[in-house]
């Protein structure tokens, strides 16, 4: 963990999103799916970003890029400009040496925490379910590896799967040995349900669900951040953002 | 090197080598930073709160941006001390600056069970009591209970902690009552003072649809701790920690000038933990020549 000066050496609009590439060699080689960095963008609380492209091995500059919508803070930074970052943090995505049908889950918003997940491993298959409330919301199909089998759902039917994630995680979630989820977490319960009863026994960690409460200090010393799990409570910062989906409450 | 004692008339007393600190509530238990903060620079680490139990903290949500900072509510979520002492102990004993433990005096049973766990420890330097900030908001008290009530409570707390504890003592006084508690606190046993705790503000948060009630942090306290503080230095003649919206040593300059002795930064370290350190820097040389 390092507090560091990112340089942002990139901008450009991408689809719903705005590309933020910065280099920050320091962090770089810490930084996993799943972990993050928080940023001082001006405003008292820093704000977490996720790495939505992790090269192996760490490029030399490293260089990562997050994806932020345009209303947020980073889309208004310029190539050239310096960010305040510390990181990497928390505890990222865990995916066990043998899975080899892993299973994405994101609503659009929280997509780019996923996207360096999408990376394709040999011998590793991966499906992606994903919520956008119309196809005019949609993430650029495009700009995913073309191995990865993408399932879209969007509320109004404009494309894909009329309804709810909630409709095809079932057959999906039979499907994968990994799941891996970044999504409103009112949702998480209905997720959680569905996993108990068709995957009964399955084992710690096989659905893994983000978590990105406001957090104030990154590192566990305010207590901000909490959440509610079996037995008890937890630090997004430190314990998550990525828990278990079936220890959460 | 010039030096800050915090407790002149205590017997092993409490000795600084550099006027900052960070405030309890910010720093965690003492190894969250270890990474990002060289305590060698600072005079002293505050850690805690901590509590007789283990206590899970408060629902979320706890954190509400406000603006200019932040409304934070943990409800106390700490490991408990004797937790504390098993898992921390070991790191703490070799802290290179002094370890101040922040017990959260709920009541004078909760004040003096903690104090005296932590009694036997060397490698705890001080301990700073944190004291109920809300009359009526206490469940020992009834919700009708008056001011009155309030500072006896108060006042009990203090004089079981100050019995139970052998190191030094500072009272960490509530922003609102710091006037009208400081002379009954030293005269109960306290070494030194912290002004002020955070004070205390009420939010709506959108997204649950319900207020939040927590500490304000953030750059506007500033000016109402430097006001109570210099209430306070008028009033009692033990040394002062200021406490309160700390973001630059000039920020911490106007607690020295209003008669503080030593300074603890508080949200800054959230914000920007390096701002410690600076603030740090910056105050060495103007505490050697003062």
């Amino acid at each position: 963990m390092v507090q560091i000066v990112a340089l942002v050496t990139d901008i450009e609009e991408r689809g719903p999103f705005v590309r933020v590439s910065l280099a920050a060699p320091d962090l770089y080689p810490a930084l996993t799916p799943g972990r993050f960095v928080l940023a001082d963008l001006g405003d008292y609380l820093r704000k977490p970003l996720f790495p939505a492209s992790l090269e192996t091995p760490p490029p030399g500059h490293g260089e990562f890029d997050v994806l932020v919508l345009p209303s947020h803070p980073a889309a208004a930074l310029q190539p050239g400009a310096s960010v305040d970052l510390i990181g990497p943090l928390g505890q990222g995505f865990r995916i066990p040496e043998t899975t080899r049908r892993l299973l994405l889950v994101a609503s659009i918003a929280h997509l780019p925490a996923l996207l360096a997940l999408t990376n394709q491993e040999p011998g590793l298959s991966t499906a992606l379910l994903l919520s956008v409330a119309s196809v005019a919301e949609l993430y650029p199909v495009q700009l995913l590896p073309p191995a990865l089998e993408v399932h879209v759902v969007t509320a109004d039917g404009s494309t894909g799967h009329c309804g709810s994630i909630l409709d095809l995680f079932p057959d999906l979630v039979r499907w994968a040995d990994c799941a891996c989820i970044a999504a409103d977490p009112a949702i998480y319960p209905a997720l959680a349900r569905i996993v108990r009863e068709v995957r009964i026994g399955s084992t710690h960690h096989f659905a893994q669900a983000l978590i990105a409460p406001p957090m104030v200090c990154g590192v566990g010393a305010c207590y901000g951040c909490a959440v509610p799990v079996r037995g008890g409570i937890k630090r997004a910062c430190t314990d998550g953002p990525v828990f278990d989906l079936l220890e959460l409450r | 090197m010039t030096t800050i004692e915090l407790a002149p008339e205590h017997k092993i007393g409490l000795t600084l080598s550099n006027p900052v600190m960070p405030a309890a509530g910010c720093f965690g238990l003492g190894m969250e930073y270890r990474n990002l903060i060289e305590v060698e620079t600072i005079g002293a680490i505050v850690v805690g709160p901590v509590t007789a139990a283990p206590r899970q903290g408060a629902a979320p949500p706890r954190t509400l941006a406000i603006p200019g900072g932040v409304l934070l509510h943990t409800g106390l979520a700490n490991p408990g001390v004797t937790a504390v002492v098993r898992r921390y102990g070991r790191a703490l004993a070799h802290c290179t600056v002094p370890v101040i433990v922040h017990v959260a005096g709920t009541s004078p049973d909760e004040a003096g069970s903690c104090c005296q766990r932590l009694a036997a420890i060397e490698a705890i330097a001080g301990i700073e009591l944190g004291l109920p900030d809300t009359p009526g908001g206490l469940d020992r008290l009834g919700p009708r209970s008056g001011l009155s009530d309030f500072l006896d409570d108060a006042v009990a707390i203090i004089q079981a902690a100050r019995v139970a504890a052998s190191q030094p003592l500072i009272v960490r006084l509530p922003m609102v009552y710091a006037d009208l508690l400081c002379e009954a606190a030293v005269e109960s046993g306290a070494d030194a003072l912290t002004v002020a705790a955070p004070p205390r503000g009420t939010a709506w948060h959108d997204p649950t649809r319900q207020f939040i009630t927590g500490r304000l942090y953030g750059p506007f306290v500033l000016p109402l701790a430097v006001r109570i503080l210099h209430r306070v230095a008028g009033l009692v003649p033990v040394p002062l920690i200021g406490c309160g919206g700390i973001h630059s040593a000039e920020d911490s300059r106007a607690f020295l000038r209003a008669g503080a002795v030593a300074v603890q930064v508080s949200g800054a370290i959230w914000h920007d933990p390096a701002c410690l350190i600076r603030v740090a820097r910056d105050l060495a040389p103007e505490a050697s020549s003062d």
